[in-house]
């Protein structure tokens, strides 16, 4: 029993090998890290810039960062944009330019802050209270984001490709007359797609954040990453097995995709209110990954029944389609 | 031109629901930003503040209004979870008697820490705005970069299904293996590759034409630049689709090849236009990919820019060779 299950693991491997599945996850895990080290990391919003035209000097106690200019009409072309701000002190009164940004307390907010550069007192520095800075909040945020949507998307699509070329060759015709379980048909499969999304979030995981930081989140995040992938590859399992070819089944990863994991995306990146979000189970699943990379406080125990619970009907479920199919097939 | 070849293509295209889908996705796309254009999505740019029940005075909390948001929690704890939570900016505020204090969580951009670490001081100075006088300037352009450079990635995206179109309908025919009847029937290559790009093209241009309708106000005069973007860039993406179509041997690997080459589509014509000013040399080596012509193109007349020459030129050479390239391999592969 034990070495046909083997035999099983080492034909599914195989099949993974030649569908590309592990070339494709290195490509993947390359670009991310690239777009993660080189562009999101820096991603940032700069302060308004303020502009000052003084050709008397009248002005003192002038902040350092304030810009100076030196004719009125280089103020006025600096201060266009929207975002800049200018202060004409040439005529006694200084005067606040501001081109409005078109949002009213934005522009309220950038007339204070040009009347703050142009007094004398300090300020008190904020306190800070959180654990992260940017660039380890925009590496966390940026890596969680990449493995929901990639673990999403590889144990769905990659379950498929492999069944659908097995469909093709008639292996489930043939599995049907031979004596190995359908579970164990299942679970090798699925074992896997564990295993090789498991690596890929610790390699993710690893190159992004750093080797300390890494090691520290690993052990929670790869809880929600085997989590996340048993689901997704068992749904893909379950879904493969009953459409009966592979462009369907790209039509509905492609409706999932649009509307199941953008809002989501939204809520988690923007933190816009959607009050019914709470209701979408994938978003349990990607606030939880979430969580685990800000090492935030663990979820409760409904969260853990409800993923277990589940993958059993899922189970379930794929069972049920592989029967089928094998009744279908004759 | 084989009418009767065009016809058979395009009834199996109308069989396969994932090419209407692609079809119809940026048109819906479309329609969801022109909805988006009245909501309101000034919100999430304004700063925004936590403060705590019973703490500041009225007076300070409307001084706090007229610059941003503000949320009142419960205790100070509610309030120091919700400043550290990574997916807002929120700066939280407290009273410290006449003055006020600051928390922030220290992983906000940078123009919100700036502000955090001024508020006290800008608190302080309240009053001083009668010293001196304000001009506000009417917003230049229209007010938000937002809408106009969704409405373009929209069209990028639309111009880009001619490609999927083709990949997918080529892929198809490998994977039923009408391929090889293909072969011994009595049609040149060229025909096939006519037929082709005529598919994917026209596909492209009508599913592009109905997005830009849909979302763009053109006067007159603009109509026939945006028509010539989306002839070109769509001859592009079909072409495109064909290469794509010839190199993988299967619809996963496909679709995969479809990621990558839509990616590379629609990501650096964005980055070099946020990123690298017009004039300088990266502006200029960033009309190597085909789609950063038709987006600056398109900005340029979303924001009502007449000078579009080179734009037009560029495209129409990355016409040229890239069909030549097409011409030129697919005779070594025959060959």
């Amino acid at each position: 029993m034990r070495g046909s299950f083997f035999a099983l693991l080492k034909k599914d491997f195989r099949l993974m090998v030649s569908s590309k599945f592990f070339l494709l996850a290195i490509g993947s895990l390359i670009l991310y890290s690239c777009y993660i080290n080189l562009v999101y990391v820096k991603v940032d919003q700069e302060i308004f810039p303020v502009y000052l035209y003084d050709p008397e000097q009248v002005q003192e106690n002038i902040s350092a960062d304030v810009i100076s200019v030196y004719s009125p009409e280089e103020l006025q072309n600096a201060c266009e944009d929207g975002y800049s701000i200018g202060i004409d002190a040439s005529k006694g009164t200084p005067r606040i330019i501001i081109a409005s940004c078109g949002i009213s307390r934005l522009d309220e907010m950038r007339h204070s802050y040009a009347l703050s550069k142009l007094s004398s007192g300090n300020s008190r520095k904020a306190k800070i209270i959180g654990p992260n800075d940017k660039e380890m909040k925009n590496r966390r945020e940026i890596t969680a984001e990449f493995l929901f949507f990639e673990l999403a998307a590889v144990g769905f699509l990659g379950l498929a490709s492999m069944l659908f070329k097995e469909k093709q060759m008639g292996v489930i015709r043939v599995h049907a007359v031979l004596s190995v379980q359908k579970g164990a048909f299942i679970l090798s499969k699925l074992i896997l797609i564990l295993f090789a999304d498991l690596l890929f979030a610790a390699l993710l995981t690893l190159c992004n954040l750093g080797v300390s930081a890494g090691v520290e989140v690993l052990p929670k995040v790869l809880v929600q990453a085997g989590i996340l992938s048993m689901i997704m590859a068992m749904a893909g399992f379950f879904f493969s097995i009953t459409l009966p070819d592979f462009k369907q089944f790209s039509l509905l990863y492609l409706v999932l995709a649009v509307f199941i994991t953008t809002p989501v995306f939204l809520a988690g990146q923007t933190g816009v209110e959607m009050s019914w979000i709470k209701f979408h189970p994938m978003y349990h699943l990607f606030a939880a990954m979430k969580n685990a990379y800000f090492q935030a406080p663990v979820k409760n125990g409904f969260y853990y029944a409800g993923c277990l619970m589940s993958i059993f009907l899922l189970f379930l479920l794929a069972r049920y389609g592989l029967d089928r199919e094998m009744k279908r097939e004759g | 031109m084989n009418w009767i070849g065009l016809k058979f293509q395009l009834k199996t295209i109308r069989r396969d629901k994932l090419c209407i889908l692609t079809f119809l996705l940026p048109i819906i796309v479309g329609i969801a930003i022109n909805l988006l254009g009245d909501m309101n999505l000034t919100s999430t740019a304004e700063p925004s503040f936590g403060i705590v029940q019973n703490d500041l005075t009225k007076e300070t909390i409307s001084w706090l209004q007229e610059t941003g948001s503000v949320t009142v929690y419960d205790s100070t704890d509610a309030l120091d979870i919700a400043i550290i939570d990574p997916s807002t900016q929120l700066l939280g505020v407290l009273s410290l008697g006449n003055e006020i204090r600051v928390l922030r969580s220290g992983d906000e951009l940078q123009m919100y820490a700036v502000i955090a670490d001024t508020l006290p001081l800008l608190y302080a100075v309240r009053n001083h705005a009668g010293k001196y006088e304000q001009t506000l300037l009417p917003p230049k352009n229209s007010n938000d970069i937002l809408k106009p450079l969704l409405i373009v990635i929209t069209m990028i995206t639309a111009m880009f299904m001619g490609c999927t179109f083709n990949a997918m309908n080529i892929l198809s025919e490998k994977e039923d293996g009408i391929v090889f009847i293909n072969e011994i029937l009595p049609m040149t290559g060229t025909q096939y590759v006519k037929q082709k790009i005529a598919v994917g093209f026209l596909g492209g241009v009508l599913s592009t034409v109905i997005t830009a309708f849909v979302c763009m106000r053109l006067s007159v005069t603009q109509i026939l630049p945006v028509l010539l973007f989306i002839i070109l860039s769509s001859f592009i993406a079909s072409l495109i689709g064909l290469f794509i179509g010839r190199s993988a041997n299967g619809l996963m690997a496909g679709i995969m090849y479809i990621k990558i080459i839509m990616i590379l589509f629609i990501a650096p014509p964005i980055l070099f236009y946020l990123a690298a000013p017009a004039g300088g040399i990266l502006h200029t080596l960033s009309y190597a990919f085909p789609s950063s012509a038709t987006f600056y193109g398109l900005m340029g007349i979303l924001n009502g820019n007449g000078a579009l020459g080179t734009e037009i030129i560029v495209l129409i050479a990355h016409c040229f060779l890239w069909f030549l390239l097409y011409i030129m391999t697919s005779k070594r592969i025959q060959s």
